[in-house]
């Protein structure tokens, strides 16, 4: 009888293993220091909000896009709104200090960096986009397209703190999961 | 003719008088020529309100509205504060009018009103509710604010549910300036003034209520602006969203306590009473929360060591110092930016430390009850192994006498009266034996005409007596016994054990079986009893022999008794000390070989038991009850007995009977035992054999 117990923990155990493995290697973790670009964003923050005059629009912060997204979609939302900034924001804003210009650009290295590890997840079809996370997406777009080019830059820019806190709480609850 | 001319040109003065009066005159061209409208994309867009920049909406112009010279009806506004309507100037000829207002902003719900039409910002048009309904004013330009300044600059300035928004004054304020206080959520559109904030010459307003799920949100966007009567100022913006990352961590108290040289501490995190039921500290910043301790001895400055702890409580050594400590507390989270204030200083009191505290005093009691019931236990056991171990009163020996010397003394021994042997004594044994007719028997020298033989025999045991000769040696016994007994011969290695009654002589026969069988078993009694059994047999002869010679040297106090106790007077009581039976035995292995006779050997070994005066010889039992045991020193005899007689057998015999003697002289106790069964060389090479006897007495009728 004993024998058959262990091997019956045994054979559970290693189930459960293998399942907490598959479950992990099902989501894409992006291990990413995000203190890094907060630190970066704390210094140029005041500058780069104070420029924000739409104070009652908002391209991130709208209920139907980050706030709302289901924990399965978070790796192809992570990727969309990283290419959204990358292609976009980074490219239309037009900085003329360069201390605030040195830190945007140490911002957008990171993010480059986040894209490769997406990219790599992408590869082996853990990083599957459902209909969700693409009508979201095209929420944001829309939201920058309603506004002038410079205003939407500059008000995407202030709102990274936006998106960096909703990418730690995904990666929280990621490794609490 | 004339009247016609003078009519023109008072139409044009009405007109001129009327356009001077609202400050523009239409251009001569305007009424013809329709342009587009500036900035107005539509009557469907709905544009949004934007802070302290121009809005400018289209009003559709009304076809009734059109005058002749195009110009723009007069427009008034729902909005609070307007002193007085403003004028618009249509463009001739334009569908819509633009409308542009200076000061303040555009908000969803403004309505504004032309000739009696309604607006609202989303340029629907409604018709106006009945108070409005009223003749169109003409609205001159407002714009109170301009005159006055709005505040320099708005902060922030939180803490974990206690969030202060912060303004510096204006500088031309009165003592009726008061302050506007607007938040929005960051993403809806609502700006939200706050009521409670404007009061009069306040710098700065708690927006926790309005504020509760900051922690939840992406932030709030706030705004303030000075109003003077009914001036207002422009609105400034606070520069940053007001987000968690503003928030400046703190912790709510920090209890110190002294334990075993070491300072305790617990951090409380902040409770604020605005918080909601499920929001605490440790549930909004639920990981990496750290703590930065520094501890400073009053008066001295803080160390900052850097040293962080990852819980809420730490433990600082403080060994052997006495005296105030302060410790405060900074809190951080790891994950975070947040930026932190240190926690007000705890302070405490170090004494020296207290020995004599409750614990100590427990543990000490305590354990000295287990010392004390172990002691207990312990007493309780040896006492109770000390009785069981208790000889019983009948086995005690009493104490020797003190004469007895001290290398003797571990060997219990009788107080029966000792009788110094007399080494010179020793020198007249071996050539009266030789010349006795002793030589003859077996006899050890039981029975011997010399008395002193007779005197120092019957303390030996003599385990190679002859039945016949101990029948001799009883009849010749008897008598000499006595007499040796009752002459009390002073040289006597009489062990003190005499028979006084010829009674007892006759009595020796009996086999001493029953003795041997019941001391046999290892009794400190030499064994040797008396019974009145005549029957003999080899073995009890031998016994018998013994007893023979023993028979007479029973105890003078038992010699007096009756005969039935008589076989009991032949006992030669021996002490059983197994250390000289070593001592013993290998003084009597030396002389195992028997060369020269026993004497000098024998005197070797006295010798070696050097100093030994010649002590007491106790009245000891010899142990007769194993035959090998008497046979051993037969063996030893007849061994001898092939080799020159006549100084052997003797000395064999009186070898061990010597010994014995000497022993007796000497120890007291073991002599006969020492013969019998430790002398290792001699009784090793014995044979427990009868045969020998007969050739003892062989040898004897040789010599």
């Amino acid at each position: 009888m004993n024998v058959q117990h262990v091997s019956l923990w045994l054979l559970g155990a290693m189930l459960i293993l293998y399942s907490v493995h598959t479950h992990g290697l099902r989501r894409c973790q992006v291990s990413v220091d995000t203190r890094h670009i907060e630190e970066s964003f704390q210094e140029i923050k005041r500058a780069i909000q104070a420029k924000d005059i739409f104070q009652n629009v908002t391209i991130l912060s709208t209920s139907e896009a980050l706030q709302s997204i289901k924990p399965s979609d978070v790796c192809c939302m992570t990727k969309n709104v990283l290419a959204f900034y990358v292609d976009r924001v980074f490219k239309d804003h037009q900085e003329p200090n360069p201390r605030v210009l040195r830190k945007i650009s140490s911002i957008a290295n990171s993010f480059l960096y986040m894209q490769k590890a997406l990219q790599r997840c992408q590869e082996q079809k853990r990083c599957h986009c459902r209909q969700e996370a693409t009508n979201a997406t095209k929420i944001i777009h829309d939201n920058y397209d309603q506004l002038e080019v410079r205003s939407a830059a500059v008000k995407s820019l202030g709102e990274l703190d936006v998106f960096l806190a909703w990418i730690d709480k995904n990666n929280q609850e990621t490794s609490t999961a | 003719m004339l009247l016609r001319l003078v009519v023109s040109l008072a139409a044009l003065l009405s007109l001129r008088l009327g356009s001077g009066a609202h400050g523009k005159t239409p251009g001569p061209g305007s009424a013809l020529s329709t342009p587009a409208p500036l900035g107005c994309v539509g009557r469907q867009t709905r544009l949004r309100s934007v802070l302290n920049s121009p809005l400018k909406f289209c009003i559709p112009r009304e076809p009734h509205l059109a005058g002749p010279l195009g110009r723009g009806a007069p427009i008034t506004s729902s909005v609070p504060g307007w002193g007085s309507p403003f004028w618009q100037d249509w463009v001739s000829g334009s569908p819509f009018v633009e409308v542009e207002e200076a000061d303040g902003e555009w908000g969803v719900d403004r309505e504004y009103s032309v000739n009696g039409s309604c607006y609202n910002s989303s340029h629907q048009h409604h018709p106006c509710p009945w108070g409005w309904a009223l003749p169109a004013l003409v609205l001159t330009p407002f714009s109170p604010g301009t005159e006055l300044p709005g505040p320099p600059s708005v902060w922030f300035e939180a803490e974990f549910f206690h969030h202060v928004i912060h303004w510096m004054p204006i500088q031309n304020q009165s003592k009726n300036t008061y302050y506007e206080v607007a938040i929005m959520r960051y993403g809806k559109e609502l700006w939200k003034t706050i009521p409670n904030c404007s009061q009069t010459l306040a710098q700065s307003c708690d927006l926790t209520t309005v504020t509760l799920d900051l922690y939840h949100s992406n932030g709030y966007r706030a705004k303030v602006r000075a109003v003077d009567g009914i001036q207002h100022s422009n609105w400034t913006l606070a520069s940053t969203r007001f987000s968690r990352d503003e928030v400046t961590l703190t912790v709510g108290s920090v209890k110190l306590e002294m334990q075993n040289g070491f300072i305790f501490g617990t951090i409380q995190p902040p409770r604020p009473k605005m918080a909601p039921v499920g929001d605490t500290y440790e549930s909004i910043f639920s990981h990496f929360r750290e703590y930065e301790v520094a501890i400073r001895k009053v008066p001295g400055n803080y160390t900052f060591t850097n040293e962080k702890v990852n819980h809420e409580s730490f433990s600082l050594p403080i060994s052997g110092e006495v005296g105030e400590f302060c410790v405060r507390v900074k809190p951080s989270v790891g994950s975070r930016i947040n930026k932190a204030a240190w926690s007000k200083e705890e302070c405490i009191v170090l004494t020296k430390q207290q020995y004599f505290t409750v614990t100590n005093l427990s543990m000490f009691f305590a354990f000295l009850v287990l010392l004390c019931g172990a002691l207990a236990y312990c007493l309780t056991l040896h006492l109770y192994v000390q009785r069981r171990g208790k000889l019983p009163a009948v086995l005690v020996f009493e104490k020797p006498n003190p004469i007895i010397p001290i290398s003797q003394l571990p060997c219990p021994e009788t107080e029966d009266t000792i009788h110094p042997l007399d080494e010179e004594a020793f020198p007249k044994v071996f050539p009266e034996l030789r010349n006795s007719d002793l030589h003859g028997s077996t006899d050890s020298g039981f029975g011997s005409t010399k008395p002193s033989l007779q005197t120092e025999e019957p303390q030996f045991l003599l385990p190679v007596l002859h039945p016949q000769a101990s029948g001799t040696l009883e009849k010749g016994e008897s008598p000499e016994l006595g007499d040796s007994c009752s002459n009390g011969s002073s040289n006597s290695t009489d062990s003190g054990i005499c028979l006084q009654e010829p009674s007892l002589s006759s009595s020796t026969g009996p086999t001493w079986e029953q003795q041997v069988g019941s001391d046999s078993q290892g009794q400190d009694d030499s064994g040797i009893g008396l019974v009145q059994n005549s029957e003999r047999q080899p073995r009890d002869t031998q016994g018998g022999s013994a007893l023979t010679h023993v028979s007479p040297l029973g105890p003078e106090v038992p010699g007096e008794e009756d005969t039935a106790m008589a076989a009991f007077q032949g006992y030669l009581k021996q002490i059983r000390c197994t250390e000289e039976k070593a001592i013993k035995a290998g003084c009597l292995e030396e002389e195992s070989p028997l060369t020269d006779g026993l004497g000098p050997k024998f005197r070797t070994c006295l010798d070696a038991e050097a100093g030994w005066p010649p002590p007491a010889l106790a009245k000891g039992y010899l142990k007769q009850d194993l035959p090998g045991m008497t046979l051993a020193p037969s063996e030893t005899i007849s061994g001898q007995w092939n080799q020159p007689l006549e100084e052997w057998p003797l000395l064999g015999l009186t070898s061990c009977g010597d010994l014995g003697t000497s022993d007796w002289s000497f120890a007291h106790d073991l002599a006969p035992l020492d013969c019998v069964a430790a002398p290792s060389g001699l009784l090793g090479s014995f044979n427990a054999d009868l045969v020998t006897l007969p050739l003892m007495s062989s040898l004897h009728s040789n010599e």
